[in-house]
């Protein structure tokens, strides 16, 4: 359904967007997994036709969207980090602008309007302004408007900040149930257990890159079986890396000033580390030791940890 | 098409549920017009109120009766309001504020003027009014120093009249000789007085000029100051436009299947159709409030379309050079407030030097006063019809050019 050929784009000197190819089949979620500027809104917004590549393809529905935009654009729906609609409407006069600028029928327009409006628990208040809305409610009313023509691509830019799990749960069910009736979703998040619970696949993105991309399973495959340690402490930089590689079941993914992220074969072998940095004067303040999840997977990638 | 109206739909829409801005712009010229027409106190067609004089006349002579008969003759009519009254009437009446002035005419006022001796008028003027009792003493000065000059030229003459007078006898002799004299005297004093060194030359005032006059103060600012505030209710909906950039509501039309000039030409429009029903409204209101009189009503519906198609048209063009609302604030406001100045909506054009009068004519107020106000003078709709063609061709040729550059900018603006 969307298709990604060695896409690139750079603002002056920095590139936002580095050669990324990827593909999303018919009614798949693909979770965009990437910190603050790692390039994941750059890439919709060339995808949504806002941004023109520097180079590279974007096919959706097989159509290139290089000359094809118009078409392509009916066959979207986008749902952006803002609330982009007008608070001094109704939810009902907002659902029915968006899907009439998208060309839905008048007749179908009323039928999903309601059903949304259901589906999301707001019916009852479809004709109160927006602006007396929560701040939940508003991000439902944001997704649905994305949702009104029934797009074949879903585009959605972290769709979820700063709302209550309820919402939270809500908007996923939607998202599921347009998975399921065959849109493809495009959802970027810098919250893990977002994309661990949500998509299908994850792309993992930093630097305008794409470190890795597949299932959860396939992801946690990338750390193995190894323990993800962060220690913090008081100590020397040199001094610590030169401990640490000493020991061959630890790899050092991370180091900076009082805070050292490690993968380690068997978490049981944290002890002998712990006893080389004590003999060597080195102060430790706190150990924590997680399971292979996606933490550790994009700490293992980035060499960072990913914090909403 | 159907997105423009879908667009165009909406923003009425949304200026309807928040009215306040476009609602307070309209309240502003009614509450001008109120004031100024306070102010000049002048009330329907009147310009100016006639001064009211209380005359006093304690002597009840021939030149008593000559003096004050002048003051309500030819033009001064029109001007003057003369009420006789007693001495302590009048001044009761001056009091309370009733006259701008009294006038005395002392006991044997008309004797001393008979026998060349000197005398005097009193003039006692209100002092709460500033300008009436002012033009009263002008006109009295004038009154009396031609009296004087009558009187020291035809003194023979008039003592010879006073003394018939006083024996109640004309003989046909006695007329025939002083008529002679009269004509003497006339013909002596003419080789001083014809041809004179200062002429008045009477000139027609342009019609414009003139007609100024015609109006009442409420038709005459009424139009100025509604002219001005509706380039400031047109610019509301413009102003959406950089708000709808913040907001993200841009963003998402712009991924729509909606173009972007279909999105500018809308807001061309319902700025023109906003700014037409406002001005509707005034007109309606400066009807019924102010009897202002505007003239044939397809004449007055054309100028109303055709300015606010102007207005639009402008102000897109103005916006292909802004990027935020405060640069939005700053360039609109100084632009409005400098054509509002020299197009005649502060100030009126005829009273500027010729030099500035020029740069009038460039601004969209004087061309939209300019129409109302032929109207208003009887002017058929065949004499503003050029007018409105230049109008309509400005205002289509500034929304070209403006949606041109405004659609530029908008891509270069809305992408992160």
């Amino acid at each position: 359904m969307l298709k990604i050929e060695h896409l690139s784009k750079a603002f002056d000197t920095l590139k936002a967007v580095d050669d990324i190819s990827f593909d999303v089949a018919e009614g798949e979620i693909l979770g965009f997994l990437g910190p603050n500027g790692a390039g994941k809104t750059t890439t919709i917004s060339m995808i949504a036709g806002l941004l023109k590549p520097d180079s590279g393809k974007i096919f959706v529905d097989t159509l290139d969207l290089d000359g094809n935009l118009k078409k392509i654009k009916r066959l979207m729906g986008v749902v952006p980090q803002e609330m982009a609609f007008y608070e001094e409407l109704t939810a009902k006069e907002n659902l029915v602008f968006w899907g009439k600028l998208q060309g839905v029928r008048t007749k179908d327009l009323d039928e999903r309007v309601h059903y949304y409006l259901e589906k999301t628990g707001l019916i009852g208040r479809e004709n109160e302004a927006l602006k007396k809305y929560s701040g939940g409610m508003k991000r439902r009313i944001n997704l649905i408007i994305g949702l009104i023509h029934q797009p074949k691509l879903l585009l959605l830019d972290e769709p979820t900040i700063g709302i209550d799990v309820q919402t939270k749960l809500n908007i996923y069910e939607i998202i599921h149930e347009a998975s399921a009736k065959g849109t493809t979703v495009l959802y970027t998040t810098h919250n893990l257990q977002e994309a661990e619970e949500l998509c299908h696949r994850i792309a993992i993105m930093d630097m305008g890159k794409i470190l890795a991309l597949g299932t959860f399973e396939e992801l946690i495959q990338i750390v193995g079986e190894k323990d993800i340690v962060i220690i913090t402490g008081k100590f020397s930089i040199d001094k610590a890396r030169s401990i640490i590689s000493a020991f061959e079941q630890a790899a050092l993914l991370s180091i900076e000033e009082g805070k050292i992220v490690l993968s380690l074969e068997a978490s049981k072998n944290i002890s002998t580390i712990l006893e080389a940095f004590f003999k060597k004067e080195i102060t430790i303040d706190d150990v924590s030791i997680k399971q292979p999840n996606l933490e550790s997977v994009f700490l293992k990638l980035t060499g960072k940890e990913l914090r909403e | 098409m159907r997105n423009l109206i879908q667009l165009v739909r909406k923003d009425f829409k949304r200026k309807w549920k928040n009215p306040v801005v476009i609602l307070g712009f309209l309240f502003i010229p009614i509450v001008f017009t109120v004031i100024f027409g306070f102010v000049f106190g002048a009330q329907g067609e009147e310009a100016l109120p006639r001064i009211k004089i209380l005359a006093a006349d304690k002597d009840k002579s021939l030149i008593s009766g000559f003096v004050l008969g002048a003051l309500t003759q030819g033009g001064l009519n029109e001007l003057i309001e003369l009420e006789e009254v007693s001495e302590k009437e009048g001044t009761k009446l001056l009091d309370r504020g009733k006259a701008s002035a009294l006038l005395i005419v002392p006991e044997n006022f008309g004797k001393n003027i008979w026998n060349g001796e000197k005398t005097e008028l009193l003039l006692i003027k209100n002092p709460a009014e500033q300008f009436l009792p002012q033009i009263a003493e002008e006109i009295l000065d004038t009154l009396t120093l031609g009296l004087s000059s009558l009187r020291h030229i035809f003194a023979d003459e008039l003592s010879t009249i006073h003394k018939l007078t006083d024996l109640q006898e004309f003989p046909d002799e006695a007329i025939s000789a002083l008529s002679i004299k009269f004509k003497d005297r006339i013909d002596g004093v003419s080789k001083y007085v014809f041809p004179p060194v200062i002429s008045l030359k009477q000139v027609t005032l342009s019609e414009e000029k003139k007609e100024v006059s015609d109006l009442s103060i409420q038709a005459y600012i009424l139009p100025a100051i509604a002219v001005m505030f509706l380039l400031f209710i047109c610019n509301t909906v413009f102003e959406d436009i950089l708000r709808e950039k913040e907001t993200g509501t841009l963003r998402r039309i712009r991924i729509s299947p909606v173009n972007m000039t279909e999105y500018i030409w809308s807001k061309i429009v319902t700025s023109a159709l906003i700014g037409i029903l406002c001005t509707a409204a005034l007109i309606i209101l400066g009807l019924v409030f102010f009897s202002i009189h505007w003239g044939d009503p397809v004449a007055v519906a054309l100028i109303v379309l055709c300015l606010n198609i102007l207005i639009a048209g402008f102000i897109s063009f103005l916006y292909a050079f802004v990027r935020t609302e405060r640069q939005a604030g700053a360039l609109l406001t100084t632009v409005f407030l400098l054509m509002s100045m020299l197009g005649g909506s502060m100030v009126p054009v005829e009273n500027f030097p010729p030099m500035i009068a020029k740069f009038s004519k460039l601004t969209l107020n004087y061309w939209g006063i300019t129409s109302f106000k032929k109207l208003m003078r009887g002017e058929s709709l065949a004499a503003i019809f050029p007018i409105l063609i230049f109008m309509v061709v400005a205002g289509i040729v500034f929304s070209i050019i403006g949606s041109y550059f405004l659609n530029k900018n908008l891509k270069k603006g809305t992408v992160q």
